[in-house]
């Protein structure tokens, strides 16, 4: 009886492995052409501005050019200077992130260590600022920068915010990072002689160099993908970003569609890049953000 | 005591004016302002009372189709985002091989320009060129005119936005890794079924992440406005006018900045309800670990 049972489980064990063998080619199957369908776009896009417009219009259209067709990237150049509206985009982007990021962890650290009056008020207000959208103050934000302080066709609207606070989750994120800090090192060091502004530097930035990676990378794509500011509070053409490049090219060329997305696959080039070198932190940072529960 | 507390208004100060001049100041002049009629026709704001909302709701010929377009939006783009997102999470949590290489596959769309993005579909949507009307007439369906025809655009923009939502599939992700895998196992002995297992197990126990993610892409989705600048200027008619093009409109192209602030305060109370109403319920299906539930 004994026997018999064990040899049964035993042949279950071996079924049930061949099952999930079987579950994980099945699987291994529907992510290969899911993923297939996800990259169809950005390949059509591809293959689409390595063509001369004739191909482009063709039917039944072709998957691969015949000819690849990289001198249309040098040919778009010419009405869409990349290398200008990447590094005006940088001008906004990379001041922004640091600020951001900067101000956050001053931020955080205060709400996760420091004991001052109104420190329960100070947190629930900015965890309320969470669900202010930002569409909403657009309109008087607008008016304070060109009507109140005068300021029109500048990245200032753009870059400031980015130094008061870095949004209210990225202060959020900082500080659950260093709650996790164990607080006898502060104390150490206090008895050493340090004040709290030494001890943020000293020790707490060390020691939460991750977090504030996640959150540089954060403020990167939300920057990234802002076009609604830009098209607000920028006039004129040679300040434009690679977004508003785009659009304007998209209205001033019409239908010439293999240029256009030799543009478009330009403009993919600095997040991918940007992506697999910071694809580790990016990863972790998304999944950080996701267990705040 | 005083040395901590004048840090902390150090490291705070950067946040205060954040959330006075950023946040919450913008937000009651947006309050304020949709009493007033300023801009078109009025040079200095003039207190109008109730009269914006009353324009709003009786005799605007845009205001109700947009808040319909808003939240059907929303509606396809979240529960789009959602299934497809919890689907592919759970086929990357499979042991299969080349699992980094998919989860990059996946997230990518999330790290490209959203203005090059949509230049790129719209030519994947191009109504006789484009792959998806090749696709389609290779199935034997007739041609779609899909973000030029009013019927389809709305759907055409939500599969962009879920094709967009690699952040949320990380986010499963991480939650799904978390899952003890005894409480599958059990539920195998007890004879559950992988339909079962997923309703009864997977579900509970990533409920906190499912109502993080649901919130985010709620908050994300009803925000939507990039489509509308980037690819269809809220055409064909009216059918892709979401409220915060709408606003963007009266505000940035017609010059009425305090009927824009109108709108802007009704989106506000509906993102408002929207999001008390996913806090109330989730009390009742959200299931947190060590609950004695």
């Amino acid at each position: 009886m004994g026997f018999q049972g064990l040899s049964f489980s035993a042949k279950g064990i071996r079924s049930r492995r061949r099952q999930e063998k079987a579950a994980n080619a099945a699987t291994l199957v529907i992510l290969i052409i899911l993923g297939a369908l996800v990259l169809l776009p950005v390949w059509w896009m591809f293959r689409s501005s390595l063509m001369t417009n004739k191909e482009l219009y063709a039917y039944p259209p072709d998957f691969f050019p015949d000819r690849w067709l990289f001198s249309n990237y040098r040919e778009t150049m010419k009405y869409f200077p990349f290398f200008r509206y990447f590094a005006n985009t940088m001008t906004i982007i990379l001041p922004s992130v640091i600020g951001g990021t900067i101000t956050a962890t001053m931020g955080g650290y205060a709400f996760a260590r420091l004991r001052f009056r109104g420190k329960n008020l100070l947190f629930s207000l900015c965890v309320g600022s969470m669900l202010v959208p930002t569409v909403v103050t657009l309109v008087p934000l607008y008016i304070m920068w060109t009507r109140g302080l005068r300021v029109v066709d500048s990245y200032l609207p753009l870059i400031f915010p980015h130094f008061c606070g870095g949004g209210a989750f990225n202060i959020f994120l900082i500080r659950q990072f260093i709650k996790t800090i164990p607080r006898e090192l502060d104390e150490a060091a206090t008895i050493d002689g340090a004040g709290p502004l030494c001890i943020l530097v000293s020790i707490i930035i060390p020691a939460i160099k991750s977090a504030m990676i996640v959150v540089a990378l954060l403020l990167f794509i939300m920057l990234w993908n802002d076009l609604m500011q830009q098209m607000v509070y920028i006039n004129s053409l040679e300040k434009y970003t690679i977004a508003l490049g785009l659009q304007q090219f998209k209205g001033s060329l019409g239908t010439d569609w293999s240029k256009l997305m030799a543009a478009t696959c330009m403009s993919f080039v600095p997040g991918i890049v940007f992506y697999l070198i910071g694809q580790r932190y990016f990863v972790e940072g998304i999944v950080m953000t996701g267990m705040k529960n | 005591m005083k040395a901590e507390s004048r840090a902390a208004w150090i490291c705070l100060a950067p946040s205060i004016v954040g959330l006075v001049f950023i946040t919450y100041l913008p937000l009651a002049s947006m309050f304020v302002l949709g009493f007033f009629k300023w801009g078109k026709g009025a040079p200095d704001p003039v207190f109008i009372d109730l009269e914006n909302y009353i324009r709003l709701f009786t005799a605007d010929p845009f205001f109700k189709d947009s808040i319909k377009v808003t939240i059907y939006f929303s509606f396809l783009a979240v529960t789009g985002s959602m299934i497809y997102s919890l689907f592919i999470a759970m086929l990357l949590n499979r042991r299969v091989p080349a699992r980094g290489f998919f989860r990059a596959v996946f997230y990518l769309p999330y790290v490209l320009p959203a203005m090059a993005v949509f230049l790129g579909w719209a030519w994947l949507y191009e109504a006789n060129f484009g792959l998806f009307n090749y696709i389609l007439t290779g199935l034997g369906i007739e041609k779609i005119r899909f973000i030029a025809d009013s019927r389809y655009v709305v759907l055409s923009l939500a599969l962009i936005a879920v094709w967009l939502s690699g952040n949320l599939i990380v986010i499963f992700l991480a939650g799904l890794q978390n899952v003890p895998k005894v409480y599958h196992d059990a539920a195998e002995i007890d004879g559950a079924n992988g339909w079962q297992r997923f309703r009864h197990v997977t579900v509970p126990c990533m409920s906190p992440i499912i109502f993080y993610n649901l919130m985010m892409a709620l908050i994300t989705n009803m925000q939507v406005v990039i489509p509308a600048l980037a690819l269809t200027n809220g055409g064909p008619g009216n059918s892709s006018t979401f409220m915060t093009y709408l606003m963007y409109r009266y505000a940035f192209i017609s010059n009425q900045l305090g009927y824009a602030c109108g709108i802007a305060f009704v989106f506000f109370a509906l993102i408002s309800v929207f999001t008390i109403i996913l806090f109330a319920t989730s009390k009742s299906w959200i299931f947190y670990e060590g609950d004695s539930h």
